[in-house]
């Protein structure tokens, strides 16, 4: 689904040049939920904005579905990071003057469909990450855990193709933390949603299928799991 | 295109809705504040120029004033012109006059006035003259030796102090008149005329067989013809059909007597009017630019976000374009309420100058519909600048700031 190939990222220019990426290639199928690791300044996020088309490379390429993504012009970046990207920002990213639900079906109307249909589709994908009644409820009205499966909902309502999310419990406590994981296991075992996932703590590698690991720009290394069936939830 | 629209109205709302009252109520306000600069000078100066321009008709030019050409001192045939004029369809009335200089003498006090020789009767058709009589009574056909004299130089009105007077003069006075040819003349003081109105307070009115008499005429001269119209506006079109009634006389309307006379003070005020204007609407374009790019400013994350979440720049610039014209709709919509408080205000209490002229203020729709178009149309364009800005920056820029 995903085929990264040599891609790299450097910022700034000559001896203050920092390269953040340094030729990384690596391939995710279809339905598979990733955990990339790593430690700060390793790359990761980098490398995720970069495969959400917020970022460019400076070299390489990469594909998604087999369409050259990154050589896109703007509009078709903006048009397939509405339709087909979804992206979970590790401080929400919510707009607060906006309810649960406005800040969802947002994208819904941008994507064109009907004012009753996109609320539809919003409740939906709200009661799909548990917050069910908590529609009308503005970002300051929920704590930490809801506002990011608020974000998840944003990202999943559209039905997109890969679900990207930044270190999405970095703000959380730990038992904020594991419901938005557990939202992340459910879509990933029962829609198969392809799922990568930024993050660097270790007890998250229970929820994943495979880890990537990140060290100083490079692909460190690439393992798949074996799970036992109920493994995560205990 | 309608889905930008249908997203950039739902952020724009959104941001209304939630967003902070007491901001909203303030900027609200400073932009009322704003739009009423633009339009109460303007009225202000419209209701002195009504009142000018009101002050000429009543009293030297009537709506219609026909004088002598070239140097001719006057019309010479003026009872075949009044004939003419009368006959023209749209003349209400008409009637002729004899102005000339003299000096009025009273105690030893002397004062150089114009003298208006008319015809009594017919001037309650054509002028305020017959009622504006503060003291006394009006002339009438046999006031063959009496006079009304203006309140400023009869030392009885607002102004004797400003002006040479004759010194608390009262009906029944008499006075001594040289005209300009040297005639002599004692009248008895009929009654003080007082039109709040220099060109009328400085002046003095006889008979027109007066005048006649002193300067010799033969009852057919007149320095100027009087008319008045039966619908105001009409003028321009009646001034046409003299002419084409054979007056061959000069023949102006109030508007172009108006225009000559106080052109130049209306120039200066005009001047004003625009200065106070261009500073109106460049404070008012500062104020919704700074509003709006605070604005921008403390929600550049989010508009990065809202990119990042596939949200096209268009929208995100039209719900901008939205707020500032929703904010500059209400700030018109206040201000036309302050403003027509205020009109209302002037209407029972006016401005008053020289403590006899009272100026209202005078609503112009077109200036108001300009006014509206004006600011809303710098609405959208302070709007749009500082968020199509922003919304051009990359989304880690916006959101990260790198």
């Amino acid at each position: 689904m995903i085929k990264v190939k040599d891609l790299k990222r450097c910022y700034g220019t000559g001896d203050t040049a920092v390269r953040a990426l340094k030729g990384v290639s690596f391939e995710i199928n279809k339905g598979e939920f990733v955990a990339i690791m790593g430690a700060s300044g390793s790359g990761k996020t980098t490398l995720l904005r970069i495969l959400a088309l917020l970022d460019d490379a400076t070299g390489g390429e990469y594909t998604i579905r087999g369409l050259k993504v990154s050589s896109l012009p703007e509009a078709e970046r903006s048009y397939y990071r509405l339709t087909q990207v979804g992206y979970i920002f590790q401080d929400y990213a919510l707009i607060n003057e906006m309810s649960a639900a406005e800040n969802v079906y947002l994208l819904s109307l941008m994507e064109g469909k009907s004012k009753k249909e996109s609320y539809r589709t919003a409740l939906e994908a709200l009661e799909k990450v548990g917050l069910k009644g908590k529609h009308d409820r503005v970002p300051d009205e929920l704590s930490g855990g809801e506002k990011q499966r608020v974000a998840i909902a944003r990202a999943i309502a559209k039905k997109p193709d890969i679900l990207f999310a930044d270190e999405p419990c970095a703000n959380l406590d730990t038992a904020n933390s594991k419901q938005v994981l557990d939202v992340f296991k459910d879509l990933n075992e029962k829609y198969g949603q392809t799922i990568v996932m930024v993050t660097h703590e270790p007890w998250h590698i229970e929820y994943v299928d495979r880890v990537i690991t990140f060290k100083d720009g490079s692909l460190l290394s690439d393992e798949k799991k074996v799970k036992e069936p109920g493994s995560v939830k205990d | 295109m309608i889905n930008d629209i249908r997203v950039g109205a739902l952020i724009a709302y959104c941001s209304v809705k939630r967003g902070n009252k007491k901001t909203l109520i303030f900027i609200v306000f400073v932009l009322s504040l704003i739009f009423m600069n633009l339009v109460f000078l303007p009225s202000m100066i419209g209701g002195l120029l009504g009142l000018f321009t009101g002050f000429m008709q009543d009293y030297p030019y009537g709506d219609i004033v026909i004088e002598p050409t070239g140097d001719n001192t006057y019309i010479n045939n003026a009872d075949n012109v009044l004939k003419k004029v009368r006959a023209v369809e749209g003349v209400r009335a008409a009637t002729k006059r004899l102005d000339v200089g003299a000096s009025i003498n009273h105690k030893q006090k002397v004062v150089g006035v114009t003298i208006t020789g008319m015809l009594p009767t017919e001037e309650y058709e054509i002028s305020r003259y017959p009622y504006i009589i503060s003291e006394g009574d009006f002339l009438s056909d046999l006031s063959r030796d009496e006079i009304i004299i203006g309140a400023m130089i009869a030392g009885a009105g607002f102004g004797s102090e400003i002006y040479d007077n004759l010194g608390e003069v009262r009906p029944g006075a008499f006075v001594d008149v040289t005209y300009s040819n040297g005639v002599k003349r004692t009248y008895k003081v009929k009654g003080i005329m007082e039109g709040t109105f220099e060109v009328v307070d400085l002046n003095a009115l006889v008979h027109y067989k007066e005048i006649e008499d002193v300067y010799g005429l033969e009852g057919k001269e007149a320095t100027s013809v009087v008319v008045r119209v039966k619908e105001q506006g009409t003028e321009a079109q009646i001034q046409d059909k003299i002419r084409e009634a054979g007056v061959n006389e000069q023949i102006f309307t109030w508007a172009d007597k108006s225009e000559s006379l106080i052109r130049q003070a209306m120039q200066s005020m005009g001047a004003i009017d625009t200065m106070s204007k261009i500073v109106s609407l460049i404070v008012g374009a500062a104020l919704v630019l700074i509003i709006i790019y605070i604005n921008v400013l403390n929600r550049k994350k989010e508009i990065g976000i809202l990119k990042a979440v596939g949200i096209t720049p268009r929208s995100i610039v039209l719900s901008y374009a939205f707020l500032s014209t929703f904010y500059v709709s209400l700030g018109i919509s206040a201000g036309l309420v302050l403003y027509l408080s205020l009109m209302l205000y002037f209407q029972a209490n006016p401005v008053t100058f020289y403590e006899t002229m009272e100026v209202r203020p005078v609503i112009d729709p077109v200036l108001l519909v300009q006014s509206v178009v004006t600011m809303l149309t710098l609405s959208v364009v302070a709007g749009i600048l500082p968020a199509w800005s922003v919304s051009r920056e990359s989304i880690l820029k916006a959101i990260w700031g790198r």
